[in-house]
């Protein structure tokens, strides 16, 4: 698979602005008829994992009877991916993480409302509180898909249930580590012995991250075996990896669970790292390998990946 | 005071008696995770996390009751069925055990309690003014306006944070502060904020995503800013107020705190 970094995706979206996939006219004209509830409908038949009753996955924004122009893949449909895809052409944009801010992913800003007391039975409900200003930032995306007649669907549950899990096979394959696969983990990887810094190095330049890694361990410990954990992750998963690697590579953890884990693990001798670099950064690779296989689903239409970037930075020091 | 006259039951009844608020009894957070109230105290050290490095210091000074903020075996609940079968639970046990300590979590009677020591100690970590604070004790800070970059720089070399991470536009023009504590960060949409600091918060899909709505605010021109200090910057300042909270009442044996420190770094940004 063709990895590209952030910048080399801005060109390559800029090119797009002058000739949008630069297909064949005939294929894109027969593609043309596909709509979005259609494109949806193939995705949960052949994804190959039965299909939740309960789930994030679905259309969240838009018609879904628009005919499917183009697909961009990404981690997070941030308001700059929407507009990077729109640029080029595409009006179906497939995301693993909600576009609207929540789980609920609804595009109307979450109400607060205070818990208070049981009511007494028969009791009327109090008065809503009254709504707050208008939300300047949903309000913002909501016109721009609106306006560009987009479609946001969100596929998480059932594409990380995949076997093998994609997310981690994706990450690999940015890595160049596919070669480097225990037989039968994708999770686990055999590399050539490197720092933790080196590998932390390797990670912010393939990922395109910096203010987003954080680790735990020393720089100069040397590792050869790595286990990875994309997206986010209880302490049951470090818990039943770290025993086994050299080095957890993670998207999210809570830092009461695995931080701290390893933090006691270093100080007990042991030569182990843990490497954070954001759950969206560690989505990407398998979004890559989304877009991969949505060609398959959608044979013709232009498909492609944009990341939404590192939302990290630190200040210097 | 010689040690050994003084039970870690009696300093957690001096607590519960001092703390203000009615103890609750149902917390699953605030109870012995080692040791239990007969165990023999010859002194206490407040903490964040009881790591293993934590307690080897506690315990070469003299200090063998912990007191940590947060859980010692790696889940919330501190439920050793989690982790017992891994070697380091058993270690971490074993040292705790040897070393007579008694492990007594304060995290939901602290931030019951007025004021929760966990603000006044993350906002004196971070710079953040009571003179600012309006009203006092909301947590709300209006501050003289400056740019997310100007802020983020301050934190940064007032706490020495090398894991600290920033979202947002760092030429965003910000007045309006909201410190939050750990894990419990009010969301980046009211109105009424700018910057939020706060500890750790989940990336996204969640209750409200902090992070993905500050990067759509920062291209929409929407002046939003988060500055992530980590949970432990976050958290231990403040107890340094609850070991001094405590020795007030605690005359008989040594009182301090005993700092764990940032667990995490990350590399030094691009120049």
């Amino acid at each position: 698979m063709t990895q590209f970094t952030r910048r080399e995706f801005a060109g390559l979206a800029a090119t797009a602005v002058a000739a949008p996939f630069a297909l064949a006219p005939a294929r894109v004209h027969a593609a043309a008829a596909l709509t979005a509830r259609q494109l949806f409908d193939a995705i949960k038949a052949q994804i190959g994992v039965a299909w939740k009753d309960e789930t994030v996955d679905g259309i969240k924004a838009g018609e879904p009877g628009t005919a499917v122009t183009g697909i961009v893949t990404t981690a997070l449909p941030t308001l700059d991916v929407l507009r990077q895809a729109a640029k080029a052409g595409a009006n179906v944009v497939i995301a693993s993480q909600p576009a609207f801010y929540s789980k609920a992913d609804t595009r109307t800003p979450p109400v607060p409302r205070p818990p208070g007391p049981p009511l007494p039975a028969g009791a009327a409900p109090p008065p809503s509180p009254p709504p707050g200003p208008p939300d300047p930032v949903f309000n913002a995306k909501n016109a721009f898909i609106d306006e560009h007649k987009l479609v946001l669907i969100r596929l998480s549950d059932h594409w990380r249930a995949r076997t093998a899990d994609p997310m981690a096979t994706g990450f690999a394959e940015a890595l160049g580590w596919t070669k480097h696969q225990v037989a039968g983990n994708p999770r686990r990887y055999e590399v050539p012995a490197l720092t933790v810094e080196a590998l932390v190095a390797a990670l912010g330049k393939t990922l395109d991250v910096n203010g987003g890694l954080r680790i735990v361990g020393d720089p100069k410990t040397s590792v050869t075996t790595i286990g990875l954990l994309p997206g986010s992750t209880p302490i049951q998963a470090a818990l039943e990896m770290l025993p086994g690697v050299d080095a957890i590579v993670a998207g999210e953890v809570r830092e009461w669970e695995s931080v701290e884990y390893v933090r006691d693990q270093v100080a007990s001798g042991a030569k182990k790292a843990l490497i954070l670099v954001g759950r969206i950064a560690s989505e990407e690779p398998g979004m890559i390998a989304c877009a991969e296989w949505l060609k398959t689903v959608a044979p013709g239409l232009p498909i492609r990946h944009i990341a939404a970037g590192d939302p990290y930075w630190r200040p210097g020091r | 005071m010689k040690g050994g006259a003084m039970k870690a039951g009696e300093i957690i009844d001096r607590i519960k008696a001092h703390l203000g608020v009615a103890w609750r009894d149902s917390t699953y957070r605030d109870t012995f995770k080692s040791g239990g109230p007969d165990t023999e105290i010859t002194g206490i050290a407040t903490t964040c996390f009881a790591t293993l490095d934590v307690v080897r210091r506690a315990t070469a000074k003299g200090l063998n009751l912990i007191i940590p903020h947060e859980d010692t075996f790696w889940n919330d609940r501190d439920d050793v069925a989690t982790v017992e079968k891994d070697s380091l639970y058993a270690q971490k046990r074993a040292l705790l055990t040897a070393k007579n300590v008694a492990v007594f979590r304060i995290h939901d009677h602290m931030h019951a309690q007025r004021p929760d020591f966990t603000f006044v100690g993350s906002a004196r970590a971070v710079g953040l003014d009571p003179k600012f604070e309006d009203p006092p004790g909301s947590h709300r800070f209006v501050v003289p306006e400056t740019t997310l970059a100007a802020l983020a720089a301050d934190v940064q070399q007032r706490t020495g944070s090398k894991g600290m991470r920033v979202v947002g536009n760092p030429k965003a023009k910000i007045t309006r502060v909201r410190l939050g504590v750990g894990y419990a960060s009010p969301p980046i949409n009211a109105a009424d904020v700018d910057v939020l600091i706060s500890g750790e918060q989940q990336e996204s899909d969640g209750t409200f995503d902090s992070q993905p709505y500050a990067i759509d605010a920062a291209s929409v021109g929407v002046p939003k800013g988060l500055i992530l200090l980590g949970h432990t910057v976050s958290e231990e300042a403040g107890m340094l107020e609850m070991a001094q909270w405590i020795k007030g009442f605690v005359p008989e044996v040594p009182v301090e705190l005993v700092t764990g420190g940032e667990p995490m770094w990350g590399p030094a940004p691009p120049r």
